[in-house]
């Protein structure tokens, strides 16, 4: 085994505790722990397949962002609650159907089309990922910008409520 | 190849806790991981596919609109989640009833 490989299986490992904390915890506390390990373990994955960029962005917005504005929520929803609030959850034959069809029909419909080379990495730096925003993707980059205004505006309107 | 099962592995996870979950934030929370592992595909696949075309930044550059496009999904999740609650005083999702038929 060598050192790439292992790298591999230990961010996968970190990665599936995550996810599976996220599911399966009871105290809510826990579950944003286990969210943010699994996305720095994500965050781990893009740095190890070169893309650095994408994952110091990673870094940034779900775990500086996303993961800080889900412990503010929880903070703000569940302060009349006293003690740790309890998640509850509804484990049934149905859903676990479900989840596992669906991996299996994609695993099947995937694993033939994928190369087996797994130790190429991409080769983009932050030169790369300029040209390509302003070059052909400058209408995706702008909607973007858009899309980031138009959701400002939105969250004010629906925090505000009623009170006008 | 290993890649593909580990992220379908970790979506159909994500999609597990969406299916059972009861708590409107710990919903958000599973397609958080959905969406993770997505992206998580994505570039593994475009790292294993090695360089396509000429534009090489094209695979990181999607990453980076999925990353923001998934951050503005959860800040108005989350801001939905405020309202609700503030509404029903409660975020279980099964005592949102008021449309049920």
């Amino acid at each position: 085994m060598n050192v790439e490989s292992s790298v591999f299986a230990i961010l996968s490992a970190v990665a599936v505790c995550g996810a599976v904390v996220t599911v399966f915890a009871r105290d809510i506390t826990r579950m944003v722990v286990g969210l943010g390990v699994f996305l720095l373990a994500v965050a781990g994955f893009f740095v190890y397949w070169g893309a650095a960029f994408l994952g110091a962005v990673q870094l940034f917005v779900y775990v500086g962002g996303v993961l800080v504005l889900m412990v503010f929520a929880i903070m703000l929803v569940h302060r009349s609650n006293d003690g740790r609030p309890r998640l509850e959850s509804r484990h049934d034959i149905a859903a676990l159907t479900v989840a596992g069809g669906l991996f299996f029909l994609v695993v099947t419909a995937l694993i033939g089309a994928v190369p087996d080379s797994l130790d190429q990495t991409l080769v983009s730096g932050t030169d790369e990922v300029a040209e390509v925003f302003l070059g052909p993707m400058l209408t995706h980059f702008e909607m973007a910008g858009v899309l980031l205004l138009a959701v400002l505006v939105g969250l004010v309107i629906i925090v505000r409520g009623d009170e006008r | 190849m290993s890649v593909v099962i580990l992220a379908v592995g970790l979506f159909s996870v994500g999609l597990y806790g969406v299916l059972t979950r009861r708590d409107l934030i710990a919903i958000l929370a599973s397609v958080e991981v959905m969406l993770g592992s997505a992206t998580m595909l994505l570039v593994g696949l475009a790292a294993a596919s090695g360089p396509i075309g000429e534009h090489q930044g094209a695979v990181e550059a999607t990453g980076v609109l999925v990353v923001a496009i998934a951050a503005a999904e959860a800040a108005i999740g989350l801001a939905l989640v405020m309202s609700v609650a503030r509404r029903f005083q409660s975020t279980r999702a099964d005592e949102l009833t008021e449309v049920k038929g």
